[in-house]
């Protein structure tokens, strides 16, 4: 019998240079602090916990994610940070201030594209602004600019019917980018898109995120996604959502595609698929190998 | 490929499903007619009830169920149907029975031709009736031409529907946002639409008078409260994760109705205004004959006294023409009007023109206006 695993470091190993990062990170200000939320829905009588008692801080200019199987209350938890549900209990702050009901320094992009069908993409893009009494020609003017940001200034006045998924994103990206906001929420944003764009779309929010300063909350089921793109990954477990732990990705920046390959990229993953499918999973294939 | 395979054998790959021209069938669930079974079946729609309507009027022996006396025969002859003189119109067994009791007495036998009612007109008959009811001058004192009374149905519609929309609008809208107004208005106009219109029509009298008034009233009360109901439901299609994106663009509750809620429904509800407009012709007659009879119907029913049934149908067919031409006008419009939703650029790209012709025309505008 032969065991063809590959012999994977820890994903708790540091190199030097990551963990120099995961220091500077953490000695970066607290922008969004998330305080014992715990949200529980009252179906016809039936008491059900979606997030028990979820508490993490995010810092300034970081990329989080929160992965977790179905059920665990991940699209739960970034509603109520946009301020879109309540919880039942506990608190979330922005820079210290308890949110109450959703707001423009919170920009959230969706999973189903949600961008006006009525708007051109340039005035889709404004529309924060708008609402904001920025003069319309200061708006139009920051708008193409960030539709820049995104590369789709050559879109500016399609509707967004005209447009691929992948562009719609990109829109919507730029829509939420264009209120500054203080965290970007994104709730399986390339959940709905074909394997290719949203490859070349994680690329492209790596590369946003660079350029643009912006702290990212990222929801997604996809761990490899998770990995590639995050500084911390917050793991939820389901029944009731609570969190299992919260990872820091051993992956040096910047990040490239050639890195699904390497040791600490493929021991965090295994790390996710253990925590969120749960050990049996191997321990299941150990058993149909003895036999 | 083909070659190695045994005999007997047919090839898969050598049959093309293209050689033979797929025809899209007929009935097909919600697939679209080939254009040219789009045009027959469209032309059809109006033929075939027309052919019918001819069919009835000029062939004797499908319908015809009278006689015209062209000359009764010897009158002397007494008899039950003695009293069928020149020109009258019987029925055929009368017209019969009077040639038995005319046989029997061995006298000249009455002459006549097989003959539709009177209430029932040929096409070219309403088709002259079109024409000549423009032409003839009002009969009576006080009766008015035929596009006057035109013109005043159009204003009774006109205003009713107006009014109806100024109020119906924004209290459909505000009920289809706000959970609180829904429940203000919704179950009492549920209450009231039960009622139908035209029981307002002796208390409409009361209130306004007998002129124009109780007549707009009618149509207003015919329509207002299915338009709240409808626009409504209408508003509550509006998706909601948009109105949730725009909250978090910072969009506020009036923000909300104006950006998003509004400008959502806009195609749907000028579909439904499409629909409500039908709704406002068809209580047209019931609010013109109450009080001081007017417009259309009371032109219908003067000619239907003075027994002109081809005057009769030919207003018939102007209401229904003049309905149609205002659907389809406001179909025609709606492609234009709603680029997103019809792909149809013209109006957008008409709209830049203009605005790039008059760069600082524009703006100046703008500043003046504000």
């Amino acid at each position: 019998m032969t065991d063809d695993r590959l012999e994977l470091p820890s994903y708790l190993d540091h190199t030097p240079e990551v963990r120099e990062r995961i220091e500077t990170l953490k000695a970066r200000p607290v922008v969004m602090s998330v305080e014992g939320l715990t949200r529980e829905f009252d179906a016809g009588g039936v008491r059900t916990t979606a997030l028990s008692r979820v508490s993490f801080e995010v810092r300034k200019r970081e990329f989080i994610s929160v992965i977790g199987p179905s059920g665990c209350g991940k699209s739960t938890l970034i509603r109520i940070l946009a301020g879109l549900d309540y919880p039942t209990s506990g608190v979330v702050r922005l820079d210290g201030l308890a949110v109450q009901g959703p707001g423009a320094d919170r920009g959230m992009v969706f999973q189903a594209y949600t961008l006006f069908p009525w708007l051109t993409v340039k005035k889709n893009v404004m529309f924060g602004l708008k609402m904001k009494g920025i003069a319309p020609a200061s708006a139009e003017r920051q708008a193409l600019d960030w539709l820049e940001v995104v590369g789709l200034q050559d879109a500016a006045d399609k509707y967004p019917g005209q447009l691929s998924g992948g562009m719609k994103q990109r829109v919507a990206i730029a829509r939420a980018l264009a209120n500054q906001p203080r965290i970007l929420l994104m709730d399986e944003p390339f959940g709905a898109l074909d394997a290719q764009t949203r490859c070349s779309m994680q690329a492209h929010l790596l590369k946003i995120w660079d350029a643009v300063d912006v702290t990212v909350l990222f929801i997604t089921h996809d761990l490899e996604e998770a990995v590639y793109l995050s500084d911390r990954i917050v793991v939820l477990g389901a029944n009731p959502g609570r969190i299992v732990e919260i990872i820091d990705v051993p992956v040096a920046r910047p990040r490239g595609p050639d890195q699904f390959l390497s040791g600490h990229f493929l021991a965090t993953k295994q790390r996710l698929e253990e925590l969120i499918h749960g050990p049996q999973m191997f321990e299941a294939r150990g058993r149909t190998r003895a036999a | 490929m083909a070659g190695r395979l045994p005999e007997g054998e047919v090839d898969a790959s050598t049959f093309d499903p293209m050689e033979e021209p797929v025809r899209p069938r007929l009935l097909a669930v919600r697939q679209p007619l080939s254009p040219r079974a789009n045009l027959l079946v469209g032309f059809l729609a109006f033929a075939v009830p027309l052919a019918l309507w001819c069919a009835l009027s000029y062939l004797p022996f499908v319908w015809h169920p009278l006689v015209l006396v062209q000359d009764p025969g010897d009158t002397s002859v007494a008899g039950t149907y003695a009293y069928l003189a020149e020109g009258q119109l019987v029925e055929r067994e009368v017209f019969a029975a009077r040639n038995v009791e005319l046989g029997r007495a061995g006298k000249k036998l009455a002459r006549g031709e097989r003959s539709n009612p009177v209430y029932f007109q040929p096409p070219h008959a309403v088709a002259r009736a079109l024409y000549t009811a423009f032409t003839t001058p009002p009969e009576g004192i006080g009766d008015v031409w035929f596009h006057q009374s035109l013109l005043q149905s159009c204003k009774v519609i006109f205003w009713g529907f107006f009014w109806s929309a100024v109020f119906g609008l924004p209290i459909g809208i505000a009920c289809g946002t706000f959970s609180f107004f829904s429940r203000l208005f919704e179950p009492f106009v549920d209450f009231i639409r039960y009622m139908p219109a035209p029981v307002f029509g002796a208390l409409a009298v009361s209130i306004f008078g007998l002129a124009e008034e109780p007549k707009v009233a009618i149509i207003f009360i015919g329509t207002f409260f299915q338009m709240v109901l409808v626009v409504a439901n209408t508003t509550r299609t509006v998706d909601l994760s948009l109105l949730q994106a725009a909250q978090t663009l910072g969009a506020k509750n009036r923000q909300l109705v104006v950006h998003v809620v509004i400008p959502g429904i806009l195609p749907a509800l000028y579909r439904d205004v499409r629909i409500l407009i039908g709704w406002a012709w068809t209580y047209l007659v019931v609010a013109e004959l109450i009080g001081e009879k007017t417009g259309l119907s009371a032109f219908i029913y003067q000619q239907q006294r003075y027994r002109h049934f081809d005057n009769v149908y030919a207003a018939i067919v102007i209401i229904g023409l003049v309905g149609l031409g205002i659907d389809q006008l406001l179909g025609f419009l709606g492609r234009y009007l709603f680029p997103w939703e019809s792909g149809n650029l013209r109006l957008v790209r008409l709209a830049r023109g203009v605005k790039k012709a008059l760069p600082g025309g524009m703006r100046a505008a703008k500043a003046v206006s504000t």
